[in-house]
């Protein structure tokens, strides 16, 4: 994480995104996946083939690729369909744009009541007999049973949360890395879903994506560095008011 | 000159003389700001690059000064409420803290009997000028103890000059023995782990030996602890100049 000041002094926390070797694996249509729209399979980081049996290794060479560590699938309209195979970059997106971010959390293993749920527990003192970081009651006499979903001490994180709505304010195309506002789920340097934003006011800052991806090899010569509008950049003179 | 065999002998010139440039030999004194090294960590040094070359951008547009904890430093930065749009302060810095683009640094002054301590970003656009009205160092990386020390300690003139220093000559290092307003105090500075050299400790033998229970000499023999930095401080300084001289 990194601070990245506006043009007005103000000050954001930005995470840094890398997107390394992401590449199209395959199109699944929408009557074979069943959903209401087609899916891409997207892969993302190279990883060592040895590891994994023959069988794993189909759907990357039908795509010409190394395997991969993750594999995801995005929904897709029938006029963004991409052909296996093809890289995507972080030019994929554009600063100004909203994005969800989905990673798995970290894991803190077995715990109680008060760090997973956020109970409150009991008094250190005043008699209290072995009964400190407890859950008390569990259910009430009339309903005579225990609910499903009754929040108990159990195993936390390692599961796949999102965070809706960050602003990306930069994109490094020659390291292929997004500047997104604020923190992500997960570790550092664990692996991430980046989508197009699904909340209804960030549709207007989402026109005009580079539609259906950005293309290395076309016409369009991207500088090294996008910024946001708004963000100071460091080739300014300090701010004055 | 007697030769003993008569026959002339080979000219000799004289040895040439050896000329030392007592300029060029000083000025081999290097200082690379603290924020450059990164600290010890699973994060992809990539993220680091990706720092220095803002942090290089701007100091290319804006000169960041060298400067120690213990020197005193006037800041000015712009403020939208103030009436000439910007705001001066003059302090001692007491602490210096953070790295990368997030580099802090804290300067202390007592102005009106109040002490006054404010903590600026080093690489925050808000900043105008830094400039440094005295270079020196002290015996400690951290002055907070000046918070529990006579004020004396602690003012220095708002409308201070600066001091004039010549370029090759070492950083001088201030060994003031500070006094300190009678405890308690906000910490307690005569413990060994905060290992504070530049307080005069008044306080009598028996709280001086019991402060010692809490000491933990295992701690500089702990090898899992030691980062070394000077290989990472060699490249990161060649990087850094390159860049800047561009």
């Amino acid at each position: 994480m990194m601070p990245i000041w506006t043009k007005s002094g103000e000050k954001h926390a930005v995470t840094l995104l890398k997107v390394q070797d992401c590449h199209v694996l395959r199109y699944v249509s929408k009557e074979e996946s069943g959903g209401r729209t087609a899916k891409l399979l997207v892969g993302g980081k190279n990883v060592s083939p040895f590891y994994k049996p023959e069988s794993a290794h189909q759907i990357f060479k039908e795509a010409g690729v190394p395997r991969k560590q993750k594999v995801t699938t995005f929904d897709v309209t029938d006029d963004a369909i991409i052909k296996p195979g093809t890289p995507l970059y972080a030019a994929h997106f554009r600063p100004g744009q909203f994005v969800d971010v989905t990673a798995k959390t970290i894991g803190k293993g077995f715990q109680g009541v008060m760090k997973r749920w956020g109970f409150k527990g009991q008094p250190a003192s005043h008699g209290q007999t072995k009964t400190h970081r407890r859950p008390g009651a569990i259910s009430t006499n009339k309903a005579s049973k225990v609910y499903r979903g009754k929040k108990m001490p159990g195993k936390m994180g390692n599961v796949y949360r999102t965070t809706f709505g960050l602003k990306v304010w930069r994109i490094n195309t020659k390291h292929d890395i997004i500047y997104v506002n604020g923190c992500v789920p997960g570790h550092t340097n664990c692996l991430v879903k980046v989508r197009d934003s699904k909340l209804p006011t960030c549709k207007k800052h989402n026109k005009n994506p580079p539609f259906p991806t950005f293309f290395a090899d076309g016409d369009e010569k991207l500088p090294e560095d996008l910024f946001d509008e708004e963000i100071f950049q460091f080739t300014d003179p300090s701010v004055t008011y | 000159r007697a030769s003993g065999d008569g026959k002339p002998e080979k000219f000799q010139p004289p040895p040439k003389p050896v000329i030392i440039d007592k300029q060029k030999q000083r000025a081999e004194r290097r200082f690379l700001s603290p924020e450059f090294i990164p600290p010890r960590g699973r994060t992809d040094p990539l993220k680091y690059y990706m720092e220095r070359k803002d942090m290089i951008q701007r100091r290319k547009v804006f000169n960041i000064p060298e400067f120690y904890v213990g020197s005193v430093l006037a800041v000015t930065t712009a403020d939208p409420y103030a009436n000439n749009k910007t705001n001066r302060f003059v302090g001692i810095c007491i602490q210096r803290g953070g790295k990368g683009l997030g580099a802090t640094f804290v300067l202390r002054n007592v102005i009106e009997d109040q002490g006054v301590e404010i903590c600026y970003e080093l690489y925050s656009p808000r900043i105008q000028a830094i400039e440094v009205l005295k270079l020196e160092k002290r015996l400690d990386d951290n002055l907070m103890y000046l918070r529990d020390a006579l004020p004396e300690y602690s003012t220095f003139d708002v409308n201070m000059k600066p001091v004039s220093r010549l370029d090759h000559e070492e950083v001088p290092v201030n060994k003031l023995q500070v006094r300190m307003k009678p405890k308690p105090w906000s910490k307690r500075w005569e413990r060994p782990k905060f290992n504070i050299k530049g307080i005069k400790f008044e306080l009598p033998e028996s709280k001086m030996k019991e402060a010692q229970k809490w000491s933990q000499p295992w701690l500089e023999f702990d090898m899992l602890r030691e980062y070394d930095t000077s290989k990472i401080e060699e490249k990161i300084w060649k990087e850094v100049n390159e860049e800047l001289k561009k």
